[in-house]
């Protein structure tokens, strides 16, 4: 494992996504237009709906962009990475890239909810460990489900009912973390929450990177 | 036959399973008991006080009150009991009981849970916990004598084997023998998969493939069926089909887990890499399974046992005779589901050598 390969592999993806605007456009004017479109129905929005919205645009903005992040080049382009890079690399590359654009991505969708809805969030420093601990979990899975699913043929339906259910208990725990920072709930054992949120995504990455490089071989 | 024993032998423990666990008897127990009477200072059934006389309404359920000479008690936990003044027979299983509630309590709650036994020689002792709320007057803990006159004694248990009586539970109590051995033994399917899946991405053998996918085929073929045998148990006891219940939702998530991974065999054409894909599914599913059904429901109130501050199965809701049908069943369940799979894999392979051929 080489820390300067895994650097070049994500400044190549992020090239890649800045050369093809329409994709990464496309990503957000989805984000922005699913809640604009609330914002017309709704008129007004409850802090429970904030939140469920919120982390449900995420949730299936987030499966757009990453269901290509291993059917977005040509055949040929990953027999010349399997030659330059270990799988151990590319799937560390992989999957701090797709965290870091989920991030981007909860944050652009949090700050358009906030300007047509207001932000009711109270506690920042509990709503941001929610945020990067669940965002984690959703990316990892997400990352490993392209993985999987990006050799078949129908990926963007097969994507999403293999996905969903396996980042459910990530999202279920992320959405009550950030309720109890709304003030919505309240859970004393908030620490244990969080604790057991990030074991889960532990799990999870070293599920990912214990499997993966018996993947990439195909 | 010699290598069929296994076969046999799990037919056997569930032909056993069905048989006892449907035909042995609950034990008797009380099924409701109120109040019929009004007390000295006209308060009625819903609230009792102390010093008072009370008849009581029993509903037994399985129980022999004709013919037999009843004892009843009012139990307060630990400090002792008073014994009816009367009991009036109705039929086998109703019967008007006369209390004197006792003056003094021991110094606690204004409130005080009773418990009621009743026992004759037939039937053994029947209990219904916490039956009523007493509103306490007087409250000491010297002059207690008035619980200990007529204390609990001489009680022989009924012989034989009998099931436990719960209110709530009733004769669904049985489906203990059904409901969970079939989770159980899932579990046991889904873990022997994972095994041949990790095999399968060390050895690249086909065949280690087909074993865990007809694996996974049977196991959701249980998963379903538990889902099936518990929605029908909570029917009966907590009154819908479908709860709001944290485990029962998790469940179900597992359940579109796996078939996910069903319906993603089904996509890919290609073999090897179908085995590839679905071999490193699996390994995945189940890691993502363990947060869902052994994490997330003892976080949340749950309506089942071993949840939400709810006793497992190590504490008082399971008894050694259910033990006797439950254990077995659990081997039993696993034995049918390695047989159903055993045929699963030799239609598998079969398919295979014939695509192969053509």
């Amino acid at each position: 494992m080489n820390i300067s390969h895994i650097v070049a592999i994500i400044k190549k993806d992020f090239d890649i996504e800045v050369r093809q605007r329409y994709a990464i456009a496309g990503i957000f004017l989805f984000a922005v237009t699913t809640a604009y479109f609330i914002y017309k129905a709704f008129n007004n929005l409850s802090g429970l709906e904030w939140n469920i919205l919120v982390w449900i645009i995420v949730l299936f903005a987030g499966l757009n962009a990453i269901v290509k992040s291993f059917v977005q080049e040509r055949k040929e382009t990953y027999l010349y990475y399997y030659s330059l890079f270990g799988p151990l690399e590319v799937i560390v590359a992989k999957l701090i890239y797709n965290y870091l654009f989920t991030i981007f991505l909860t944050f652009v969708v949090i700050f358009v909810f906030t300007i047509l809805f207001g932000n009711p969030v109270k506690d920042y420093t509990l709503f941001l460990k929610g945020l990067f601990l669940g965002t984690l979990g959703i990316s990892s899975v997400f990352t490993f489900v392209s993985s999987v699913s990006g050799a078949g043929s129908s990926s963007g339906t097969m994507m999403s009912i293999l996905s969903l259910p396996l980042v459910l208990p990530s999202v279920l725990l992320m959405e009550r973390i950030t309720a109890v920072a709304m003030r919505l709930i309240t859970d004393t054992a908030i620490a244990k929450d969080l604790y057991i949120l990030a074991s889960i995504d532990l799990l999870i990455i070293g599920m990912v990177i214990f499997i993966f490089p018996s993947l990439w071989k195909a | 036959m010699k290598s069929n024993w296994w076969k046999i032998l799990g037919i056997l423990i569930l032909i056993y399973t069905v048989i006892v666990g449907m035909s042995v008897p609950l034990k008797p127990g009380i099924e409701r008991a109120d109040s019929i009477s009004m007390g000295s200072n006209g308060n009625n059934a819903s609230s009792i006080s102390s010093g008072e006389n009370h008849v009581i309404k029993v509903i037994g359920y399985n129980t022999n009150y004709k013919d037999n000479t009843n004892k009843a008690w009012l139990r307060l936990d630990t400090i002792g009991a008073v014994a009816a003044t009367k009991f009036e027979t109705i039929s086998e299983t109703e019967a008007n009981v006369h209390f004197t509630i006792p003056t003094i309590f021991p110094a606690r709650d204004t409130f005080q849970l009773l418990s009621m036994v009743i026992y004759n020689k037939e039937d053994g002792p029947s209990i219904l916990p916490d039956a009523f709320s007493i509103r306490t007057n007087q409250r000491s803990n010297s002059n207690l004598t008035e619980w200990t006159v007529d204390p609990i004694t001489n009680i022989t248990d009924k012989p034989g084997m009998q099931f436990p009586y719960r209110s709530v539970l009733n004769e669904t109590i049985r489906n203990t023998f059904f409901h969970i051995p079939l989770w159980f033994s899932m579990f046991i399917l889904l873990l022997i998969s994972i095994i041949y899946s990790g095999k399968y991405l060390k050895n690249n053998n086909i065949k280690d493939d087909i074993i865990a996918s007809s694996l996974v085929n049977v196991a959701v073929l249980f998963g379903i069926l538990g889902i099936i045998t518990g929605s029908i148990w909570a029917r009966f006891t907590w009154g819908t089909f479908w709860t709001t219940d944290v485990k029962l939702n998790m469940s179900t998530v597992a359940m579109l887990i796996y078939v996910a991974s069903l319906i993603l065999r089904s996509s890919i054409n290609d073999v090897d890499r179908r085995a590839k894909l679905s071999a490193s599914y699996n390994i995945f599913a189940f890691a993502a399974l363990i947060p869902l059904v052994f994490v997330i429901p003892r976080l949340t109130d749950s309506l089942h046992p071993g949840n939400g501050g709810n006793p497992a199965l190590g504490g008082e809701d399971m008894e050694n005779t259910l033990r006797m049908v439950f254990y077995p069943a659990i081997i039993g369940f696993t034995l049918l589901g390695l047989w159903m799979t055993s045929i699963l894999i030799r239609y598998e392979s079969l398919k295979d050598r014939w695509l192969s051929r053509k």
